[in-house]
């Protein structure tokens, strides 16, 4: 066993190389923050770290906080919503865009565009768009229909689709360009192939480049969630967790506790909370894809 | 040989006039982290940098928008062993706990030099001294609580004075509602929901519950009567405030004074900056009111300067430089002027400040009036928890007796 | 829809079904277009009238009296703090904080993907599951933990030390940008070219490298927007001498009690967003087909 795995490693010796500063990043930066900040989790901390330990209290008062719960549930949403619009439609424009289209610069540009902005103006401006005596409600008011409606920004029910809205906007851009760099990198015989069999379009797409599309795919999916986890800067531009807190997301949560509110016990206690639910749900994609037998696969 | 003597005495002095006048221009660097970056905060701060430059110091400036940032910037510096030479935050408990890790050097050679026991109000002394000891050196009031109206728009509803009581408010908003007129304006973010209702609760309840419930958090006037008339008050609000209101910014609701479209909003006195910016004058278009009780507090918040500990006797002299600039009173009366606050110390020359910030000066030395905001009576998680029932009240249909249960387990911690 | 090289016979007039399929395109690219533009209209037509009519509060209309006052006022004299010198002065810290960053993060993010691709290295799956776990994490967490070891390391404050941050927190999306990308790779190239004798470095540069353009242009894009856009980390990392520009374009936008220019900040998002948006425009050119084909046949 030893000998074999010296074998291998001389085989492999500049891979091994290679991946030190992966390896480096890893243990220090990565594991390192995640156990010192579970470590806090377990103490007082307030604005500075200290080094005591009051066993589980952070997480009792964590749930005991409505605002915290609160953010959950809206998280839960939130993903449903961005993670499914989000994608399919950057696969629609990068599909469409495919085709052919004159003018395909210009149109990629203008849905890349959005993921340039800050999202600090970016947010107000959604916020003006969507408010009822500022935006849409009021031009259309204006124009007569006097009885049209659209002040997401303002009401409690749906304060998240303007979240999820404004997130979209910001993020379709990246799956298109993911899912368009998957389409160039198919070989174009394929569909001079499949036109001389007669196969229709729909179906090439769904039986044989969705299939090919596989490792974008997973790549627009993970970098949607990680967004989705991380939504932070959108809630603070557009709506600040309001109105009340019916827009609170956990990273804000975080946030706030981190540095507004001097308390770090609380902020990493809800930081663990999110790592491990994370960890939940990630841990069987991670398995299949990466860790099966002869698993090369993305 | 008296000659050379001469020469040789009269070279040694010039050259040791010469270094000696070097050593003396050599100026005391002082890097100041803090979040005014408007156009009107940027030329108060220039008074203290103006000031400090010509006093021999040389101002570094290091602005950060957004107080939560700045702080949060000073902080890491500090923790990264290169701290600033001061730093800018509120009157609070924020510093406290940096003080108590030792990280701030003490300016009580400064302060007991210039007799702050005596020429600060007791709240603002209070904010400022730790363990007996001056850590940080204030440099303006705010007072977060006025209440400013639109003339026009008060005239439109037929309201010939503004009023001086609750009661008297309340009425009014009901006949700038039947006008037409947006009777009170609000952004309807968590710290201007929370305003309001310290407004409420310092005008209903008076300055004896304010100190009792804020700052003793004494069960007792928590579950007061006056404490549930404090609530039932703010909630009452709610149908005098526009539809539009959640998220937007102050100076958007200010706007709506501005153009008459609205008729009171609670802020404070650093509104008077986007009125003057439209170039509207106190008296004439607008006006302030303080409170709505003769005895009304006179709620005390501001900005002070803390300074990193460092051994440097270079940078600890330019600390020290920077707290004798900024509580002079000549230039305290400047810097206020622009800031919209009003000075740390009775004994300035009021005479430049505006209609608003003379009565609130005068208001403010009556130290029966004086009372410490909030932030500075109570940790700021806890400040924190208080703020989210307070905006969860005004958002949500939360019952009264919810809301007291909910303030005394966040009060009490 | 065909694509590229048409088959040497004459082009037939376009079915009843085509037509309408062309038609379908450039109606549905056309109407997300316009939603995608929306704000992008808000904020340009804001930024070219004066405060007062802003206060009118309608926001669609054009302006009134058309200024460039504010477009002025963002690069040359906006006030951030006691300076009023507007963005410019940030805008050659930003590029040398860029520069660095993007060329490091990807490069290392590549030969990441490669090596966990083609490569069998004990443990790298788990390190990688591991950094991609610790992508979730809000990186506000690591600020505390890293501004210690900074200052240990006497790193904190500089370029290098801002550098490394950002190739820590580029590393997660970089690797799996690019090893889901050669995952999609054939193999047997790979396998050739060992049998051919060739090491780990010499089939990195000369076969995998060269096919990793369209990847390479996402990577590009995602970190060039996300360094150029970053405030928090060049803030706490980068030292005073070398902070981006996104701190003043913060100190514009972002004042607590003061007065808020909303044309001027405006135009300094604009203004803040021309270079990921140059960038952008840029990729087209990379964008482009069959770069995986010709090695398969070749």
């Amino acid at each position: 066993m030893g000998a074999e795995f010296i074998r291998h490693v001389k085989r492999n010796f500049v891979a091994y190389i290679a991946l030190l500063p992966m390896a480096a990043v890893v243990i220090f930066a990565y594991l390192g923050t995640m156990a010192w900040s579970v470590r806090l989790s377990f103490s007082s901390s307030k604005l500075l770290p200290r080094n005591d330990f009051v066993g589980l209290n952070q997480y009792v008062t964590l749930f005991d906080t409505s605002r915290w719960l609160t953010s959950l549930g809206n998280l839960a949403v939130i993903a449903f919503f961005f993670l499914l619009i989000c994608f399919v439609l950057g696969c629609l424009l990068a599909i469409f865009i495919d085709q052919n289209v004159r003018g395909e610069s210009l149109f990629r540009t203008v849905f890349l565009y959005p993921y340039a902005m800050s999202f600090v103006v970016a947010g107000l401006i959604w916020q003006w768009i969507l408010n009822p005596d500022l935006g849409i409600q009021a031009t259309m008011r204006g124009f007569g229909f006097s009885g049209f409606v659209l002040d997401w920004v303002v009401n409690p029910r749906m304060v998240l689709y303007a979240v999820i809205l404004a997130t979209v906007w910001h993020g379709s851009g990246l799956v298109m360009a993911l899912i368009l760099a998957g389409l160039r990198g198919i070989d174009g015989e394929i569909w001079r192939a499949t036109r001389i069999d007669g196969i229709p379009a729909w179906r090439v797409y769904v039986s044989i480049v969705l299939p090919m599309l596989r490792p974008m795919i997973i790549t627009s999916l993970v970098l949607l969630s990680i967004s989705i986890v991380k939504m932070y800067d959108v809630v603070v531009a557009m709506t600040n967790g309001g109105p009340g807190t019916a827009s609170e997301v956990p990273a804000k949560f975080i946030m706030d506790n981190l540095f507004e509110r001097a308390n770090i016990g609380l902020a990493t206690a809800a930081s663990t909370v999110m790592l491990i639910t994370v960890l939940m749900v990630m841990a069987p994609v991670i398995y299949s894809q990466y860790f099966r037998k002869g698993g090369r696969a993305a | 040989m008296t000659a050379m003597k001469q020469m040789v005495a009269v070279s040694a002095i010039a050259l040791a006039a010469a270094t000696g006048i070097a050593r003396a221009e050599e100026p005391l660097n002082a890097e100041v982290i803090h979040w005014w970056t408007s156009g009107g905060e940027s030329a108060a701060i220039a008074v203290f940098a103006d000031a400090f430059n010509a006093a021999g110091g040389k101002w570094v400036d290091n602005a950060v928008a957004g107080g939560s940032a700045a702080r949060s910037a000073a902080i890491n510096r500090i923790i990264g062993g290169d701290p600033s030479t001061a730093a800018l935050f509120n009157t609070s408990r924020q510093y406290h706990e940096i003080i108590g890790e030792g990280l701030l050097n003490d300016i009580d050679a400064v302060a007991s030099k210039n007799d702050w026991d005596k020429v600060l109000p007791e709240p603002i002394a209070n904010a400022v001294k730790v363990d007996g000891k001056y850590y940080a050196a204030p440099v303006n009031i705010h007072m977060p609580l006025w209440i400013w109206y639109s003339t026009a728009a008060l005239n439109k509803a037929g309201i010939d004075k503004p009023p001086e009581t609750m009661e008297q408010f309340l009425a009014d908003l009901d006949k700038l509602k039947a006008a037409g007129v947006i009777p009170l304006a609000l952004g309807g973010q968590r710290w201007q929901e929370n305003s309001l209702f310290s407004a409420v609760l310092t005008n209903v309840g008076g300055a004896g519950l304010w100190k009792s419930v804020y700052g003793d958090k004494d069960e007792a006037a928590i579950r007061s009567p006056e404490f549930r008339k404090v609530i039932e008050t703010f909630v009452s609000l709610k149908p005098y405030v526009d539809a539009a209101s959640p998220g937007r910014n102050w100076n958007d609701a200010t706007a709506l004074l501005i153009k008459d479209e609205a008729g009171f909003q609670v802020m404070g006195d650093w509104a008077k900056g986007e009125f003057k910016q439209a170039s509207k004058e106190i008296g004439k278009d607008y006006g302030c009111i303080p409170g709505l009780r003769p005895d009304s507090p006179y709620v005390l918040g501001g900005d002070v300067f803390v300074f990193p500990k460092t051994d440097n006797a270079e940078q600890v002299k330019a600390q020290h430089l920077l707290v004798e600039i900024m509580t002079d009173p000549a230039v305290q009366v400047k810097f206020n002027n622009l800031k919209g606050s009003i000075p740390i110390r009775s004994d300035v020359d009021v005479s430049s400040l505006d209609a608003c910030a003379q009565l609130g000066m005068k208001i403010m030395s009556d130290p029966a009036r004086q009372v410490p905001d909030a932030s500075q009576m109570m940790e700021e998680y806890v400040y924190g928890s208080v703020q989210d029932i307070v905006t969860e009240l005004w958002n949500t249909p939360m019952t009264v007796d919810q809301a007291v249960d909910r303030f005394e387990k966040a009060l009490k911690g | 829809m065909m694509r590229q090289a048409k088959p040497a016979v004459a082009r037939r007039p376009l079915t009843y079904q085509e037509v309408w399929g062309r038609v379908g395109i450039y109606a549905f690219l056309g109407v997300v277009a316009l939603f995608f533009l929306l704000p992008l209209y808000v904020m340009l037509v804001t930024s070219f009238k004066s405060m007062d009519e802003i206060r009118l509060g309608l926001i669609f209309s054009l302006p009134q009296q058309f200024t460039i006052d504010a477009w002025v006022k963002a690069w040359t004299s906006a006030c951030t703090g006691l300076e009023c010198t507007g963005l410019r002065v940030g805008f050659g810290n930003s590029v040398k904080i860029l520069v660095p960053s993007v060329v490091v993060s990807i490069l290392l993010g590549a030969v990441n993907g490669y090596a966990l691709s083609f490569w069998k290295v004990k443990g790298a799956n788990v390190l990688f599951a591991c950094l991609l776990l610790g992508s979730f994490i809000p990186y506000q967490v690591f600020i505390y933990p890293l501004v210690r070891v900074y200052a240990q390391t006497g790193i904190y404050g500089s370029l290098p030390g801002i550098v490394l941050t950002h190739v820590i927190f580029g590393m997660p999306v970089m690797t799996l940008l690019f090893r889901n990308y050669y995952s999609g790779l054939p193999v047997e190239l790979f396998k050739a070219a060992r049998i051919d004798g060739a090491g780990f470095w010499k089939i990195f540069i000369s076969i995998i490298l060269p096919m990793s353009a369209p990847i390479a242009i996402v990577a590009v894009i995602m970190q060039v927007t996300a360094i150029w856009n970053d405030f928090l980390l060049g803030l706490v990392f980068a030292g005073r001498e070398n902070l981006p520009m996104t701190v003043q374009l913060n100190n514009i936008v972002n004042t607590t009690t003061g007065e808020r220019a909303y044309n001027v900040n405006m135009a300094a998002t604009v203004l803040t967003s021309l270079v990921p948006l140059a960038v952008y425009l840029l990729s087209g050119r990379w964008f482009v087909r069959g770069i995986a084909s010709g090695a398969v046949k070749g």
